[in-house]
């Protein structure tokens, strides 16, 4: 069908570099997503306190992660944190190597990129709840952190979840940015396999499709999320 | 007023916000089982003075007693807590948490910082929404009842942390005309049962009708207090007379 030629796809060698592949792209998104969403559940918390050097610090690291763009974080961590002395001597091979493998190093910064962004919509969510709210919660002897645990967050997390979607679904697909420092995840196989085959429109629509299909199930599962959180009177809620 | 047997005691009580002083020295005590409405211009200083009783705004200069607790030394939220317990408040804005159904609102700090029995507190919430006539809406969402209706719920979940005093910050001021009625009843009943109320009230009938002493504020003192035939027959000050004059 339209001249595009798929009979590569019955190579049981390619089948299982997708298959890989596809496999470490979810890896690598879950993980990172979980630790961007912890990075920006305990920076938003941190900013709550209010502590001058910890919004600075906070501040930075935001900004930081938040306006580099992710391929040039990951060529930094994968080229400079070996070479500035963050390496261990293989047990096995007695030689150096690095002490982050290419997919710690895109862990890292994918993590570090989405928590920067976490931490800004967790902030913007805790700051849109009704100061009146905190002040009620304070005459019913809330202490600080039992508002946080069980007001502010709960109220605000609902707020910030169409925000987050946006977060996880971006990150997902930037998880494709680390073929470039050798992390084998689908965008690299794919490399791979129309290097081998010469099949480049064929193999590019197909991962496109794999894309298509993941994202959407993640941005699916998000909105089901919503839903069932929503409560009257916000958001999905009637 | 014999002082010492007053449940709440406020001294030369100052505040300020910046530079503008809010509080210039209030001086008020109410007894066990009194109801006291606060009645005054915007911007006089009433709602900051609930606020400081109960801890919610720190205060810059005299002292405030409740029972035996000292409230201006009182520096963290942990050592609130007492306070907490026996000094609810009813807001303006009912201030309800939304993700919450009215009977989880009523329950969640009884349970959650007072550490009481999920069961009694359980039980104790149904016979509060009885109370406030809301049984029927015990699993609907603060987004899902009237304002009249959320401004009860506040009322029972004040009530659920079984205060000695309640303070009610203008409760009737965001509600519908016909609203108003529902709620009032539902604090009169309160009055009634003992229990020491103070009311922040634009409401002159209800504050008339069911308060025992009335105080007038104008610009961050008391001016006048007394009896509510008193002070809206009979008033002495010049400025209750001409706000009077305004409202009624």
């Amino acid at each position: 069908m339209f001249g595009l030629d798929y009979s590569w796809l019955s190579d049981p060698v390619y089948q299982g570099w997708l298959l890989r592949g596809t496999l470490n792209t979810i890896g690598l998104a879950l993980a990172s997503s979980a630790v961007a969403v912890l990075i920006g559940t305990f920076g938003a918390l941190a900013l709550s306190l209010r502590i001058a050097w910890l919004d600075a610090l906070i501040e930075l690291f935001v900004e930081l992660f938040r306006n580099t763009p992710p391929l040039l974080q990951m060529l930094f961590f994968y080229f400079t944190l070996s070479t500035i002395g963050l390496r261990v001597t293989d047990p096995v091979t007695g030689l150096s190597v690095p002490l982050l493998s290419a997919f710690d190093c895109a862990l890292v910064s994918l993590s570090f990129f989405g928590g920067a962004l976490c931490i800004e919509a967790f902030r913007s969510g805790l700051e849109s709840l009704p100061r009146s709210v905190n002040e009620a919660a304070r005459s019913l002897g809330y202490s600080r952190w039992g508002r946080f645990r069980r007001i502010e967050v709960p109220i605000a997390s609902r707020i910030c979840l169409p925000a987050l979607t946006n977060i996880l679904t971006n990150l997902f697909k930037t998880t494709s940015q680390a073929s470039v420092i050798t992390v084998p995840e689908l965008m690299y196989y794919a490399g791979q396999i129309y290097n081998d085959t010469f099949r480049t429109a064929e193999v590019m629509l197909l991962v496109l499709l794999i894309y298509v299909s993941l994202v959407s199930v993640l941005s699916w599962g998000m909105s089901r999320i919503e839903r069932a959180l929503a409560f009257p009177g916000y958001g999905k809620g009637h | 007023m014999n002082r010492t047997n007053a449940l709440i005691e406020l001294d030369a009580v100052t505040k300020s916000f910046a530079s503008f002083e809010v509080l210039k020295g209030i001086s008020l005590s109410v007894k066990d089982g009194e109801a006291v409405c606060i009645i005054g211009p915007s911007g006089s200083g009433k709602s900051t003075i609930l606020r400081c009783i109960n801890g919610l705004i720190p205060i810059d200069g005299g002292r405030i007693r409740v029972g035996e607790i000292e409230v201006h030394k009182l520096r963290s939220e942990k050592e609130m807590r007492p306070l907490r317990h026996r000094v609810a408040m009813v807001f303006q804005q009912y201030n309800l948490f939304p993700h919450r159904t009215a009977l989880q609102n009523i329950m969640m700090a009884p349970v959650q910082v007072l550490g009481h029995d999920r069961r009694e507190v359980e039980e104790r919430a149904h016979r509060l929404l009885a109370k406030v006539r809301l049984s029927n809406k015990a699993d609907a969402y603060p987004g899902q009842l009237s304002g009249g209706q959320q401004q009860r719920v506040a009322i029972a979940r004040a009530l659920a942390m079984e205060p000695q005093v309640i303070l009610f910050d203008e409760v009737t001021a965001a509600l519908d005309p016909e609203t108003v009625k529902e709620v009032l009843t539902a604090i009169r009943e309160l009055v009634d049962e003992g229990l020491t109320c103070i009311l922040v009230t634009h409401e002159m009938k209800f504050a008339r009708e069911v308060a025992e002493r009335v105080c007038f504020t104008d610009h961050g003192r008391i001016v006048e207090s007394g009896p509510p035939a008193q002070i809206f027959d009979a008033p002495q000050d010049p400025r209750t007379r001409e706000f009077l004059g305004q409202v009624l």
